[in-house]
């Protein structure tokens, strides 16, 4: 197999904000948002790999580093068998020839005061490009290789001496789109091109983007939350979550086999535009993402997986489990206030009982039995005494899945999932323990 | 076939700008069925907003509604007018844009609730989420007994406008039930504690919390009509697919219509019973979703749905439509079809204004293809069209 055109490598990106000037006063360490937390994937030549997921997730994060326009805080980045991030000036300045981005605001990203000949001029003037020419001026080239430009991405030379604000939104997209292909890179980095567009102006970039890459052989990464976009353009997807890349295979395999329970849950999500789609429920998933700051133990899917894997020796249904994990959540993130509790169940806070009951019909959305029922009403126990930290105690002992101890990455097969389900398996590995207090669960 | 609870003929809304006159609302019909979810789909600038804020009279200057009736069933209000006012009665139908200000204003709430695409700037700043919801359990309270007191400091939000805020009173402007009644509304839309979160700011929830939140205050009046104009399209897929969840859960608890607007035919396929399809301003096709998702007429509709790629299905290439959305300016308008310069079928009988069709009794569209059969022999290449390619980009070329 011949070597991939790019190759990210554990790539990591930490934006660090001082919370406020008192901490930093008091030395106290900045709070780290851990945008792209040891990421790996390869794009081959001539390929679109497709980078999915949603808002947040690290996507803009991983295009913008992987490019060095925003600095790493680990990993490595090898485009052309070249390690991106110990450049010399003169490979960089290749590199920034070779590998282009184009933004998704086509309103914002481009400059109100420079007439669209000047924009998509720019590169190639910082450039210097033309070196020599025969004959005309080197503006005159500049303006020539402009004009074939504009009309190559569905503009016309005309266009050249007017504004940003005189186009439509698809049209200045197209402009951008010109200005990456000044420079006849190799690579394009495309994050969310057609997101602020209208459908009918959306499926004309598309197809455009489809043309210019069969012509110039281009090698792209799209970056997009649109599901329905990535599956027509790409020939490769990964899926992203909160820092990680979770699963990542051929377009067809992902979308008809995906096996990662977040990519399943997202495209479960997807409404369809047809007349079977009439009334169909979803089991969405329940809560919000977490946030990048504090991400979750272990699998960062973990909070709102519907397979979250309970202990070996627990017989509990899966349905519950999931239930049993959201209690143990809400607990942590403060959602659980047991003096609203007491206030519903008995104001005088004696009856413990009724303190349990309505506890659980809160905050425990499914029916419990035996064990898991005893386990679940001495932790409420202990919260109705106020004992917040030792309910969460007494919940992770007994509940503790291997999924919060254990994290799982991507492994090396060709479709691979971060996945503990598929553990023992080279679709994924594990890369990091991080047991719990007292239970050592390295193994 | 179930009752209609709106009915809206002929409405026109005009923007009165610097520019010139914009046409934003062009004679717009539908009905809303009692108990159904009714959509309104179309591309960014066709009408689609303007449209709800003109049903619910939150037009501000410099646009005006110039014509129309928004007939509204409300045997109450008819039996109330039916004296004074009978050209604005019909059966149990009024025409609400025939009755006072007072009432009119008296109906947003307890008739018509609106929910805004972004939650952030439709919630004030500094007032917690839980006394912003109390306030409109207050003002519909209020409202009850004497429809002119209704201002409140929560108004003009969800349209942008912070102004009301330095005007207005502070603090234990709500009183306890209210808060109560608050609180259950915020747990009735599936947020957690919400005795808590009812005491926190905007800026403290999430995007889909915030948007749960501004549904509970959009129910606070018990609204007929819950008007959800792009309720997800600033959600995650994921929290979308939640907050639909939600609004169907509502829509059948409490038995009220929704008025669904959005630009994604997807969200439309799975809520809408009915679909409204907006184009420049007018409502170009309207019928049963599969009437508009399997035989749509209005080659604009087609090309909507040609352009979308299928999540399930990667074969072919989009067949996109060519050249770009209109201005509405009315100095622009053509007295053609507005979709000639567009349409890959316009033909010399199209060069005139177009009326609306019924194909059958709940299937209609404004093309003359619901007449006759695509004559390429009649084909035109309009003035406008031809003015428009230059202009314009054609997209397959
Ligand atoms: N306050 C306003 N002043 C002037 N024009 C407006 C105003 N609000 C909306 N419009 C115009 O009305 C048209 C329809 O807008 P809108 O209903 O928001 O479309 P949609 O919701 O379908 O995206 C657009 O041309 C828009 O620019
Ligand atoms: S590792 Fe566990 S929590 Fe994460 S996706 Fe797999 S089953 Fe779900
Ligand atoms: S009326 Fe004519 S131009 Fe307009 S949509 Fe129908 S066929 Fe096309
Ligand atoms: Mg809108």
């Amino acid at each position: 197999m011949t070597e991939p055109l790019l190759a990210v490598r554990d790539l990591q990106k930490y934006y660090f904000e001082q919370d406020s000037f008192v901490d930093s006063l008091l030395g106290r360490d900045p709070t780290s948002v851990k945008a792209v937390d040891g990421i790996s994937f390869a794009v081959e030549r001539g390929e679109t790999l497709g980078l999915v997921g949603e808002s947040g997730c690290g996507k803009s994060t991983t295009g913008e580093t992987l490019l060095r326009l925003r600095e790493a805080t680990g990993g490595a980045v090898t485009f052309d068998g070249t390690n991106v991030f110990e450049m010399d000036d003169d490979e960089l300045k290749a590199f920034r020839r070779d590998a282009q981005i184009v933004f998704q605001d086509p309103f914002s990203s481009l400059d109100p005061r420079m007439t669209v000949g000047d924009i998509v001029a720019e590169p190639l003037k910082i450039h210097g490009i033309p070196e020599t020419t025969d004959g005309e001026s080197k503006r005159e080239w500049r303006r020539d290789k402009v004009a074939d430009l504009l009309e190559r991405v569905g503009l016309s030379a005309n266009h050249l001496d007017r504004y940003p604000h005189e186009f439509s939104g698809g049209q200045r997209q197209r402009v951008g789109i010109a200005r990456a292909l000044a420079l006849e890179p190799d690579f394009i980095v495309l994050d969310e091109p057609v997101s602020a567009l209208d459908v009918s102006v959306q499926a004309q970039v598309l197809n455009l983007l489809d043309d210019l890459q069969a012509e110039f052989g281009l090698t792209y990464l799209f970056i997009a939350h649109d599901l329905s976009v990535v599956r027509h353009i790409c020939d490769r997807v990964a899926v992203m979550y909160l820092g990680n890349v979770v699963e990542l295979g051929p377009t067809d395999e992902l979308f008809e086999s995906p096996k990662h329970p977040y990519t399943k849950a997202l495209l479960e999500s997807v409404p369809r535009p047809s007349t079977a789609e009439h009334g169909r429920r979803v089991e969405a998933l329940s809560g919000d993402v977490p946030s990048p700051r504090n991400p979750p133990s272990g699998c960062r899917f973990r909070t709102r997986c519907p397979q979250v894997i309970p202990p070996d020796d627990l017989d509990i249904e899966q349905a519950t489990y999931r239930a049993v994990m959201d209690l143990r959540d809400a607990l942590a993130v403060g959602d659980v206030n047991p003096d609203h509790i007491w206030d519903a169940a008995d104001p005088d806070r004696t009856d413990t009982e009724a303190f349990i009951k309505e506890a659980r019909d809160r905050h425990v959305d499914a029916e419990l039995r035996g064990e898991v029922a005893g386990v679940i009403d001495t932790a409420l126990g202990h919260l109705a005494e106020g004992e917040t930290d030792r309910a969460s105690e007494t919940l992770r002992e007994r509940f503790e899945s291997p999924c919060e101890t254990h994290r799982p990455a991507v492994g090396d097969a060709s479709h691979p999932a971060a996945c503990h389900l598929y553990e023992g398996s080279d679709e994924v590995t594990v890369i990091e323990t991080n047991a719990g207090a007292t239970a050592e669960a390295d193994d | 076939m179930a009752d209609t609870i709106l009915s809206v003929r002929d409405l026109s809304t005009r923007f009165f700008t610097e520019e010139g006159q914009g046409n934003a609302v062009e004679s717009v019909s539908f009905d809303v069925e009692d108990g159904e979810i009714f959509g309104i789909v179309g591309e960014s600038g066709s009408g689609k907003s303007v449209t709800a804020l003109s049903v619910i009279d939150l037009i501000e200057s410099p646009g005006r509604v110039t014509q129309g009736e928004i007939w509204y069933r409300n045997a109450d209000l008819a039996e109330e007018f039916r004296g004074s006012k009978p050209e604005a009665v019909d059966g149990d139908l009024v025409d609400i844009r025939r009755l006072p200000k007072g009432v009119r204003r008296s109906l947003r709430g307890p008739s018509f609730s609106m929910v805004f695409q972004d939650p952030m700037s439709s919630f004030n700043p500094s007032i917690t989420v839980g006394e912003q919801i109390a306030e409109a359990v207050e003002v519909q309270r209020r409202a009850r007994s004497n429809p002119r007191s209704t201002r409140s400091r929560t108004q003009g939000y969800g349209l942008g406008s912070l102004l009301v805020d330095s005007l207005l009173p502070s603090k234990s402007y709500v009183d306890d039930e209210s808060m109560d009644r608050a609180v259950e509304l915020l747990d009735q839309v599936g947020i957690p504690d919400p005795e808590d979160r009812a005491d926190e700011y905007p800026h403290q929830f999430s995007g889909g919390m915030l948007q749960r939140a501004m549904i509970a205050q959009a129910l606070a009046g018990e609204p007929d009509i819950l008007i959800a104009d792009e309720p997800t399209t600033a959600l995650d897929v994921t929290i979308q697919a939640q907050i639909l969840n939600l609004l169907r859960d509502l829509q059948e608890q409490e038995g009220m219509s929704i008025l669904m607007i959005t630009h994604d035919l997807g969200v439309i396929a799975r809520m809408c019973d009915r679909v409204g399809v907006m184009y420049a301003g007018e409502v170009v096709e309207r019928g049963p979703l599969a009437d508009i998702f399997e035989n749509p007429v209005h080659p604009y509709t087609q090309g909507l749905l040609g352009s979308i790629p299928d999540v399930d299905d990667p074969s072919g290439r989009l067949e996109p439509i060519s050249g770009n959305v209109p201005s509405l300016l009315d100095s622009e308008m053509p007295d053609a079809c507005y979709f000639a310069d567009r349409c890959p079928k316009a033909m010399t009988d199209c060069l005139t204004r177009i009326p609306e069709y019924e194909l059958d009794g709940r299937h209609s569209v404004r093309c003359v293809l619901a007449e006759q059969e695509y004559d390429p022999a009649d084909a035109v290449e309009s003035a406008e069209a031809a003015d428009a390619k230059d202009r314009e980009v054609s997209a397959d070329d």
